[in-house]
């Protein structure tokens, strides 16, 4: 017999408990969680859910296999972006396919790459700042990081001679990621409209660069160098439409997390000085040698990563990952039936008290979890984001720039700086204003 | 020391084969990841460092060494 799943109060008919997740999903998530302990069920529109938190069940949700829990339905929104027959719509056998080859792209070979050119993207983007003044730093890290990845999946050619029209485009596309597409992304929606536009002309762009390549012998260390030579098993390529499919994925899940967590980092650093003081202090033994930021990004800095992984803990990117129930999944004795949305949450998982003790303080010092599945900014397992060392490296690259060259400091009070709920995803919630003053030489 | 390896987590980052090829080398898999494979499982202790550096380095923790 199977133990009955905790159900969280307050449903209403219908709608369920969606007025409340609506009003404050992170308010929410929580309450269920001190409700109804590891597993707690609640009701969207009628679609059942079960959020899973702690440890153990976060380890659960992560090790569960494909065939179990699945992916594809929860990401059934964005497939007109990336394209039809890539990744969520494709078998679950083209999918860890390509999967694979997305994976090649961020390993440590390409990395080397990668550090050298985000280094000098963040030297030239700040060479713009001037020496003094105040920033606006939500929409300097998107564009920074726009750059950057840019730079690293298409080549550094490519961003050197990126139009506005490529921004435009990429605008269009993230524009259509809105609630109703996860339900049906086809309906005749402005949005959906332009988004349809902006991708066909993407793959023109992409085709283009590819024939241009494959018609020259330069070489390539970039992303699209991998995604063109990389092979499925039954010795095919990958077509351009699938090509530019794979690189708006790896942009999509790169950009707005990347970006946010930048700009966490940043206003961190100035609400904890004593911090951003030790990190300083770090940069000067490490950089006292001359290397470059490059080299250093890659090897060391384990202070500056402390503080890098304490700001994801506090402010995880996506509040919530979710899969599909293939099949009754069985947790501790309960069974979760098929058809239920099983959720977990970083949001959740990083302010349990047992596990991380007075958590809403920021503390770079805090010991690392001993459970593998406490801290999940990345989510965990099977495909926890593999994206995560790129990740880590860029912000390292970007910060240890940013703290060597200038001195940065907070226009408004301390607790003015904000997330922002409103949306699909929980982001800085824009103005963010600092003031910077370039260092003398 | 013996070397475990969670292959669950593995995605073929290929930072230990980096750090210390003479225990860890990564390998194409048929439909999934490239996974690690051990080459040693109990290694002398001169490679100790470098074995400590590749489980450090491994973004996914997918190496643990017992002693």
């Amino acid at each position: 017999m199977s133990k009955p799943i905790p159900t969280a109060s307050g449903a209403k008919p219908d709608v369920g408990h969606m007025e409340e997740y609506q009003a404050n999903q992170p308010a929410f998530l929580k309450r269920i969680r001190n409700e109804c302990g590891e597993l707690a069920e609640y009701n969207l529109m009628g679609q059942p859910h079960v959020l899973m938190s702690g440890p153990d069940a976060q380890e659960a949700w992560c090790r569960a296999p494909d065939e179990v829990l699945g992916q594809s339905a929860a990401y059934k929104g964005v497939v007109p972006i990336f394209g039809k027959g890539v990744l969520f719509d494709t078998s679950l056998e083209r999918l860890k396919q390509q999967l694979k080859i997305q994976v090649d792209a961020l390993r440590y070979q390409n990395m080397k790459a990668y550090a050298q050119v985000i280094a000098d993207e963040v030297r030239d983007f700040t060479n713009n700042w001037g020496e003094s003044g105040e920033l606006e730093m939500v929409d300097e890290f998107l564009r920074m990081t726009l750059y950057t990845s840019t730079s690293c999946l298409l080549g550094v050619d490519f961003r050197r001679n990126m139009t506005d029209e490529f921004s435009e485009l990429y605008r269009d596309l993230e524009h259509a990621v809105i609630a109703i597409a996860f339900i049906d992304p086809y309906l005749p929606l402005p949005e959906f409209e332009a988004r349809d536009k902006a991708r066909a002309r993407l793959g023109e762009i992409v085709e283009d660069i590819v024939a241009k390549r494959r018609a020259s012998n330069e070489e390539f260390h970039d992303a699209l160098n991998t995604f063109m030579t990389s092979k499925y098993t039954d010795g095919s390529t990958l077509s351009p439409h699938e090509i530019t499919g794979l690189l708006i994925a790896t942009m999509f899940a790169g950009h707005h997390t990347s970006s946010g967590t930048a700009t966490w980092t940043l206003i961190e650093f100035l609400r904890n000085p004593q911090f951003m003081e030790e990190v300083k202090q770090e940069l000067a033994e490490v950089f006292a040698d001359g290397g470059d930021v490059s080299h250093h990004a890659m090897r060391g800095m384990p202070k500056m990563e402390a503080f890098i992984r304490e700001v994801l803990r506090v402010h995880p990117p996506l509040s919530t990952l979710i899969r599909v129930v293939e099949q009754d999944f069985d947790y501790k004795g309960t069974i979760i039936p098929k058809g239920y949305r099983v959720v977990m949450s970083p949001g959740v998982a990083h302010k349990i008290a047992e596990v991380f003790p007075d958590p809403e303080k920021f503390d770079m010092h805090r010991p690392e979890p001993e459970h593998l599945f406490a801290w999940v900014a990345f989510g965990g397992g099977r495909h926890k984001c593999a994206g995560n060392a790129f990740a880590i490296l860029q912000l390292k690259a970007i910060f240890a720039t940013l703290l060597l060259d200038f001195d940065f400091s907070l226009t408004s009070a301390a607790d003015e700086y904000m997330d922002d709920h409103s949306g699909m995803t929980v982001k800085p919630k824009a103005p963010m204003t600092v003031r910077f003053k370039r260092k003398k030489k | 020391m013996r070397i475990k390896v969670d292959l669950d987590l593995c995605q073929g980052h290929s930072v230990c084969m980096e750090e210390c090829p003479e225990v860890f080398v990564v390998r194409d898999q048929p439909g999934g990841y490239p996974q690690v494979v051990v080459l040693m499982e109990q290694p002398s202790e001169d490679l100790r460092e470098k074995v400590m550096n590749a489980a450090r380095g491994c973004p996914n923790r997918v190496i643990t060494i017992e002693e």
